[in-house]
């Protein structure tokens, strides 16, 4: 099966029902997303697909064959590793993580909500952001960062 | 990792022991150390701190990173001693190694003891490395080292300047200072000033590796099917179309449960779907926790006295009024989101662990009881963990992991789904508590505190072995055996039941806490605050009682039962004026109060609470905390913020019940965490200290529950003394049937 993931075509042996979070950690070592649940209740399996938020643990990975899958890993996109993508700049500068094992889905989700609304109101991101949960109870940081964000979007990081 | 490699001197030095004295590596060290700065460069200072030839340094953390932010915390206080940026400062975690046991015989992450047990030691490690690298300087420079300072990873004379990295071999040579001299705290220049984790690059580009993204040359993977009731047993196992599956290897039955093992976890999560597994009853079975709460509620039983101050007898029976009642709180699970998991190895009758553990020292306790070796003979490598709250000091993932490997002969990653984490024990502890409290002439005389629960001590006898790990292990076991029989008669008052309320500062006139085991076949454990995640709650709820039938202010009545105590006072001042209390809240808006001594941390929070179509909605929450000299300020307030919303996660819908031995919560839809639009504004203030730090992790959550139940009683006057509350909400009885 042909996945393309984080730009690159990957071909992967497995059957067509495997979840793609389980390829993308196993066959791919791409263990930035993170499985917490298993029944897309918690979001930290969270990829782009198409430029959507996905929840990896319960997406056939044969349902996903050939369209654009993103991960943590790929999100910065740039040529150069030491640049991130302003929403993980902005979570650093927030100092959003404790634990951190949550924060790969949220930074994704995160992402979508900023394109859809470059300015998003606390309500928006309440709305976008309640989909992921953080046992560490990072919320008011993720809240402060995603405001971050966009800023650190509209100033034109990241181009 | 930096090409600098631990295992080396750790090997070398630690042969004459002797670490805990953290700077005191001299001695029987020395020859060591300079055999090996000659051969690497690298200055090995102590057990914890290598400057290596590059000027960076190596520090060797011997805690778990739960999120708590310890890696910084102690990235911090030695990079200020040792006079170098933070970020030239690599963590390593310690392994499993006995010379760094620092805490009841374990090395264990809990307690909120890290930075408290640190402080001092650490520090002075990082400046008997700064003292010897002065010394060498001062050696080539022929001048006195009392001219010399030590400035961002140089040391200076005048203009001259040698970086570390050029002096690590000849420092190596020189003599470990006894007493190296510690900065005041006004020479910090990073401790309380500190702004950034230096943990969170890893942790935004995924790079980050938990126990669970663990890779081991030749490993495999098993999925773990675990009973319906807890305890249960398979006693009939058909496996034949599982085995058949692809990239499948085994399927074994164990005690705990059945093992799928798969060259990939996927194959072996496919191929659990088609084994049939015929369970014994379970030790569980049987247990209504419906059943256990009621008989709780209404059992009229008597235990060990743990605190007596006068006369509460007196006290109660010379009451103008009497407040009080039965207190509740359900067993809880912790849920971190990475599942429990663990990468075992076991040959020749060893064990090598991969784990994202609270407790080396227990993983190795669990590990040798179930493949029946010696405690040193299992090696565990700690990883980071997504999540503790306590659950990760317990190695039941390690053991299962550890038989599964030595029956496969091969590596093997174990990973609990979410359901087998969320229903396979060692949950906080079910409790009721008996509550009394009396008034006369308008001042508290005295209370009664009457506290049964199901006894950590008694969950834990693979815990105490860890902690008896030097005695043979026959011998630790009988030891142990016999320690459990101590606690489990009734004449043992249950520490971890009745901390917070056993110390509490409040001078309550007559008092008097009593505690009483309660046995059920279910393990409980350590869970965020332990005893303090309900003791808390029990004592602010009595105390806010007393202050309404005394018509006082719940400021003034604490204050007034709170003689003598500055830190608790000082708390309470700066949160009403942080909290506008002198301001009444809008219509519609309860206030309550709480406060909490724990950890050695004083902690005082008012909540803001309406009630919205019958759902309690925490809007706003103020917090005051004195945890001594905060040495990375904003870490501490996100400690607050966390511990306030985990701990409202517990107070508002937080519960594991069970019927007939069957856990009824198996994922976040049953066992629901606070999401983002529920969450509080959280605003924190931390009071200024130069004392020693104290606990920052817990602290913040036993007076959450409390101070939003205190807003409900303020808001409806509906005294709610169950958690979790939107369970005793929706039950209470109200003759408006809800307010707002």
């Amino acid at each position: 099966m042909k996945l393309v993931v984080n730009g690159a075509p990957a071909d992967v042996d497995v059957p067509a029902d495997t979840p793609l979070l389980w390829v993308l950690r196993e066959e791919l070592g791409l263990t930035g997303t993170k499985f917490g649940c298993g029944k897309a209740l918690c979001g930290a399996c969270t990829v782009h697909v198409d430029g959507q938020p996905r929840r990896s643990c319960v997406t056939a990975c044969g349902d996903v064959a050939d369209h654009p899958i993103v991960t943590i890993e790929g999100l910065a996109g740039g040529a150069d590793p030491a640049v991130l993508h302003p929403v993980q700049q902005a979570w650093l500068e927030e100092n959003v993580p404790q634990c951190g094992y949550c924060q790969a889905g949220q930074i994704m989700t995160a992402v979508v909500l900023l394109r859809a609304r470059p300015r998003p109101t606390d309500a928006e991101i309440d709305d976008a952001m309640s989909a992921n949960l953080c046992r560490c109870g990072t919320y008011p940081r993720i809240r402060r960062a995603v405001h971050r964000a966009a800023e650190l979007l509209a100033a034109g990081a990241g181009k | 990792m930096t090409a600098w490699s631990r295992r080396g001197f750790l090997q070398g030095l630690l042969v004459g022991g002797g670490a805990l004295a953290l700077a005191a590596c001299g001695g029987g060290g020395s020859a060591l150390r300079i055999q090996h700065a000659e051969q690497t460069g690298e200055l090995v200072a102590n057990l914890y701190i290598t400057v290596l030839p590059t000027g960076r340094v190596a520090l060797i953390v011997n805690k778990a990173e739960i999120g708590q932010g310890v890696t910084t915390g102690y990235a911090t206080l030695v990079a200020d001693e040792l006079a170098v940026p933070l970020d030239h400062i690599d963590v390593h975690f310690a392994g499993s190694n006995r010379e760094m046991r620092t805490s009841s015989n374990l090395q264990i992450t809990g307690g909120s003891t890290s930075t408290f047990e640190a402080f001092v030691p650490l520090r002075r490690a990082a400046a008997t490395a700064r003292e010897m690298l002065i010394a060498a300087a001062a050696a080539r420079w022929q001048v006195p080292a009392k001219d010399l300072r030590a400035i961002d990873g140089h040391v200076v004379h005048g203009d001259a300047r040698l970086a570390y990295g050029e002096l690590t071999r000849s420092a190596a040579r020189m003599a470990v200072p006894d007493a190296p001299r510690l900065k005041t705290a006004s020479e910090f220049t990073l401790i309380g000033k500190v702004d950034r984790r230096i943990d969170a690059r890893g942790k935004v580009d995924g790079h980050a590796k938990f126990g669970i993204d663990v890779q081991v040359p030749g490993m495999c993977h098993a999925f773990a099917i675990h009973g319906p009731v807890f305890g249960a047993r398979p006693t009939a196992v058909h496996a034949d179309a599982a085995r058949r599956r692809p990239g499948v290897i085994d399927v074994i039955a164990f005690d705990w449960g059945v093992a799928v093992v798969a060259e990939k976890f996927w194959q072996a999560r496919a191929a659990a779907a088609e084994v049939e597994v015929t369970w014994s009853k379970g030790a569980a079975a049987g247990l209504h926790t419906a059943d256990l709460q009621r008989a709780m509620r209404g059992h009229d039983g008597s235990g060990p006295v743990a605190r007596r101050d006068g006369d509460a007898s007196d006290a109660l029976a010379h009451a103008e009024i009497r407040v009080g009642g039965v207190y509740e709180a359900p067993y809880l699970a912790h849920a971190a989101l990475e599942p429990n998991n663990a990468t075992v190895s076991v040959t020749g009758g060893k064990a090598e662990v991969w784990a994202s553990t609270q407790s080396p020292s227990i993983a190795q306790a669990f590990v040798a009881h179930a493949i029946d070796i010696d405690q040193d003979d299992v090696k565990v490598n700690v990883l980071l963990c997504g999540g503790g709250f306590g659950r990760r000091a317990i190695g039941d993932a390690c053991a299962q992991a550890a038989q599964i490997s030595q029956r496969v002969k091969r590596p093997v990653k174990l990973i609990w789904t979410r359901e087998s984490d969320m229903t396979q024990g060692w949950y906080r502890p079910v409790y009721a508590a008996k509550v009394e409290g009396a008034l006369r002439g308008g001042k508290v005389t005295g209370a009664r505190v009457h506290l049964m629960s199901q006894s950590i001590a008694l969950s834990g006898k693979t815990l105490f072995s860890a902690m008896l790990s030097t005695v043979p292990a026959p011998l630790a076991r009988m030891v142990t055996d016999a320690a459990l029989a101590v606690f489990s008669t009734s004449s043992f008052g249950d520490v971890f039941a009745a901390e917070g309320i056993n110390n509490t500062p409040y001078q309550l006139g007559g008092f008097e806490l009593s505690t009483e085991p309660v046995q059920t076949q279910l393990p409980v454990s350590f869970w965020r605050s332990v005893g303090n995640s309900v003791t808390g709650f029990v004592m602010e709820g009595l105390i806010d009682e007393l202050a309404v039938a005394a018509r006082q202010d719940p400021f003034a009545l604490r204050r007034a039962l709170l003689p003598g105590r500055a830190r608790q006072r000082r708390v309470l001042d700066a949160l009403e004026e942080l909290a506008g209390w002198a301001t009444p809240p809008p219509p519609g808006i309860g206030r309550g109060l709480a406060r909490h001594f724990a950890f050695e941390t004083e902690v005082a929070q008012v909540a803001e609470v309406a009630i919205v179509d019958g759902r309690i909605k925490v809007r706003r929450v103020y917090c005051v905390v004195d945890c001594g000299l905060a040495v990375n300020p904003d870490i501490v307030v996100a400690q607050m913020e966390s511990a306030i919303i985990f701990g409202l996660s517990a107070a508002l819908d937080q519960e594991i019940t069970l019927v007939d031995g069957v856990v009824q919560q198996r994922n976040y839809d049953g066992f629901p965490l606070l999401r983002m639009f529920e969450c509080p504004e959280i605003i924190v203030k931390i009071l200024p200290s130069e004392e020693r730090p104290t606990g920052v992790g817990e602290p913040g959550l036993p007076p959450i529950a409390p101070a939003v139940a205190n807003a409900i009683y303020q808001l409806t006057q509906v005294r709610l003394r169950a958690l979790p509350l939107q369970r005793a909400w929706n039950a209470a009885p109200r003759a408006t049937g809800g307010a707002a």
